[in-house]
């Protein structure tokens, strides 16, 4: 009995210290982050989650960068020019290392592109590939010129080239794509792999030969921490220094707490309600307005979003290229949108249902729900989990769903077709455009701006677009949200409007 | 018993969603239909399935959809940490329980007893994420005594380890204390007491070696228990465990993920129930197999 019970607590014990690794190092050289998870995979090109792209843009560099005042900023490429309607030319910077000290040329790049295109192939690994599909060919011209063809006229170019990292072409093929996302990659950028420990922490390490320079920090952490409470637990402690997506009632909190404080700016991130044209009753305009003005946008912005926010007259944010300032938002008028319901036949009010799977903006979407309920429009919500929710809600063809709450982030491409085209356009490859929105001639007026590179001309399309949409209200129009982060008093580190965690920027306070 | 949970799960898997979606939700749908090829999704079920169990008999669950790694061999990396969690747990839990238990048969309606009680109910009736957080909030943010969260130090176990087995220890408490007072006033007790026994003797070894059999009953039932609420200390704390992984690959629908962690969990069951048995004949001589 003794020897059997010694064995099985050996055994125990055995199990307990094998799982316990190594205590880490945190020091004043070091930089942490706390992010809800991490990506699946170190691959720039195989993956498309926001905390993916957050460690990658530290490890890799793109053609262009964008400074904290959202100027395109040389970064691989030195400078640029368009040499016609379909052709760009980008020069290389020269002496460029990579984190295992191989030069940077143009069969990397020509490489990085082909990655994704996968030219001829029918089968596409990289699920980046819809931001890039306008590119037909990347030309090597000389070792530090590259030329970049397009099938048509693709006036986002540069703005999707500000995410579209370099990565080596010889390192790959001789490592292998596995071990290249996991173990051993290597970038040009800031920060270099030190160790990956999947759901725990990606440990980088300030890279000697970067071309800009060495980042202030040492070592630059990215810690996986799932609860939003011990997130801001470990930023009181000191055990991270950076956290994202402060809710409004933990602002004061952190605010007032003497080890931390709060950065804020506005973002892309839009929200709305897509409305579904093709039933009853969201196909009668009067009905659409009706919603949009039975919304106090002001004051859920003041009292649920701390004033962070700002109400929008459509869903092209200020900040993208197009956005057209004369359009006002709707105001809040609940007796004109119970005329207006009225008026488009249901004076008794109607009953609706609104699907969400923005499960983090539960509150918000109730009271749109309420709000709603009183004009008449008597909404049931519905919260998904981001699970099933895109099958069951989107893919109901026929019967009628009514609404979907959500936000988009644009992919941090401020630009107005990045998010026109995903949430109206409604050809099969569009997003929710082609469930929901039918308004007539705007997907002309969409293809018509995307495939012009005359600046001017796309600013007067799409005015008219947000002229149209606005009279129209194919979805009931609210307003663009702040990124907040919680940052260490012991950090100088200020939030971006591209919601990009840029860390070379970061330095230790004195 | 194993296949039946594998089908069940299986088939819950497949009729809740599109995991397809999930990964490239802005894709064109001609891109989707790939990926969609590539993972031997657009295949009927009835083959999906069979192939599963093939595969499955040779410990292959297939490759993870999101992390593109094996999924058995994601499920058994992060084993080890859930099990020491849950063993860490389960101990401490024992080691208050048994005592508390033995005390408050041996002397009753005392205040002590009484105390226990309801400190013992309090913990029954609190959320485990919400024990884990005032915990937190308690010893790491006020007093820095312990670190916030993680694993990767003996002191980062102890809250975890105490807020999963506080979840835990009512229950035994509870079962220790009636199993003892059903024993403690049976014949053979007492003649050991007239004997001249020291009643510390009694009482462990005659008494508790017969009461303990209810006890390691329900500590095989709970091992099951345990397991499931371990995901969420997991995530409260930030540790790498199983648990959190298979949450994760639920909400993703991650069918591999989930099928292997289901499959090995329920393998483990099946293991302790057996231990439960062995460990019932060794307890008491009648049950043991002739």
């Amino acid at each position: 009995m003794r020897r059997l019970l010694a064995a099985i607590l050996s055994l125990a014990l055995a199990t307990v210290v094998g799982s316990a690794p190594g205590a880490r190092a945190q020091g004043k050289d070091t930089i942490t982050v706390a992010l809800p998870s991490h990506a699946p995979t170190l691959d720039p090109h195989m993956h498309f989650e926001r905390v993916g792209i957050l460690v990658n843009i530290n490890m890799f560099d793109s053609l262009l960068h964008r400074t904290a005042k959202l100027e395109f900023e040389p970064s691989l490429a030195t400078s640029w020019k368009a040499l016609n309607d379909t052709t760009w030319e980008f020069k290389l910077r020269k002496g460029v290392r990579f984190h295992n000290g191989e030069t940077m040329t143009a069969e990397d790049v020509k490489y990085s592109f082909e990655r994704v295109l996968e030219p001829g192939k029918e089968k596409k690994k990289s699920p980046q590939y819809g931001n890039v599909r306008a590119i037909k060919e990347v030309k090597i011209v000389d070792p530090e010129t590259i030329h970049v063809l397009t099938d048509k006229p693709f006036p986002l170019l540069l703005e999707r080239l500000v995410f579209f990292p370099i990565v080596p072409k010889k390192h790959i093929e001789k490592v292998g794509e596995d071990a290249f996302g996991s173990t051993a990659a290597v970038g040009t950028g800031p920060w270099k792999l030190v160790e990956w420990k999947r759901d725990q922490y990606i440990r980088l390490e300030a890279f000697d030969g970067h071309w800009r320079g060495k980042p202030a920090f040492k070592y630059l952490v990215f810690r996986a921490v799932p609860e939003v409470a011990t997130a801001v637990a470990e930023l009181k402690t000191g055990g991270v220094d950076i956290i994202r997506n402060v809710n409004a009632d933990l602002l004061n909190d952190l605010k007032n707490h003497p080890q931390t404080r709060i950065s804020t700016t506005p973002i892309l991130r839009v929200h709305y309600i897509s409305l579904d044209m093709r039933s009853a009753p969201f196909d009668k305009k009067a009905a659409r307005q009706a919603a949009n003005y039975a919304i106090d946008k002001q004051a859920m912005i003041q009292k649920m979003m701390a004033g962070l926010g700002k109400q929008v007259g459509t869903v092209v944010q200020p900040a993208a290229f197009g956005h057209d300032p004369s359009i006002q938002p709707y105001p809040y008028d609940p007796k004109k949108a119970k005329e207006l319901l009225a008026q488009a036949g249901y004076p008794n009010g109607v009953d609706i249902t609104l699907h969400s799977s923005a499960v983090d903006w539960r509150p918000h979407f109730e009271a749109l729900g309420q709000m709603l309920t009183e004009v008449g429009l008597r909404t049931t919500v519905r919260m998904w989990d981001p699970g099933p929710a895109w099958n069951k809600f989107f893919q109901a063809e026929g019967k009628a769903t009514h609404g979907q709450y959500g936000s988009w982030g644009n992919y941090s491409v401020f630009d107005a077709d990045a998010v026109l085209h995903p949430l109206y356009h409604t050809e099969p490859g569009g997003w929710i455009g082609k469930h929901y929105a039918r308004v007539e001639g705007l997907d002309k007026l969409i293809d018509e701006a995307r495939t012009s590179i005359d600046q001017a001309k796309r600013k007067r399309v799409y005015s008219e677009i947000q002229r149209m949409i606005r009279e129209e209200a194919p979805s009931v129009f609210l307003w663009t949200q702040n990124d907040t982060l919680g940052i260490s008093k012991k950090v100088a580190y200020e939030a971006r409007p591209d919601e990009w965690l840029w860390l070379y920027a970061a330095k230790p306070v004195n | 018993m194993c296949i039946g949970v594998s089908v069940v799960t299986f088939a819950i898997l497949h009729a809740s969603g599109d995991p397809v979606m999930l990964i490239m939700p802005e894709a064109p749908e001609a891109d989707r239909a790939r990926l969609r090829e590539a993972l031997g999704l657009h295949d009927p079920i009835v083959t999906q399935f069979l192939r599963f169990v093939g595969n499955a008999a040779r410990g292959d669950f297939g490759r993870s959809f999101f992390h593109r790694e094996p999924a058995f061999g994601l499920v058994m990396e992060r084993m080890p940490t859930t099990l020491a969690l849950t063993a860490l747990a389960l101990a401490l839990a024992i080691a208050v329980a048994i005592p508390v238990g033995i005390y408050g048969a041996v002397r009753r309606n005392t205040l002590i007893d009484h105390t226990a009680t309801v400190v013992v109910f309090l913990g029954q009736s609190m959320p485990v994420f919400w024990i884990g957080i005032m915990l937190m909030l308690l010893f790491a943010v006020q007093w820095r005594l312990l670190p916030v969260s993680g694993w990767d130090s003996w002191a980062s176990m102890v809250l975890p380890a105490v807020t999963l087995g506080a979840f835990t220890t009512p229950l035994f408490m509870r079962i220790v204390r009636a199993s003892m007072l059903e024993v403690i006033n049976l014949d053979y007790v007492r003649t050991a007491r007239a004997k001249g026994l020291s009643e510390w003797i009694v009482i462990c070894r005659h008494a508790f070696r017969n009461a303990a059999l209810p006890v390691v009953t329900v500590i095989g039932l709970q091992f099951g228990v345990l397991l499931t609420g371990a995901v969420l200390t997991e995530t409260v704390f930030a540790i790498p465990g199983v648990g959190r992984l298979i949450v994760r690959a639920i909400v993703q629908l991650d069918f591999p993920i989930v099928q292997a962690g289901v499959f090995v969990f329920a393998m483990m069951i099946v293991v302790l129930n057996f231990a439960v048995d062995v460990l019932y004949g060794y307890l008491n001589p009648v049950i043991r197999l002739r």
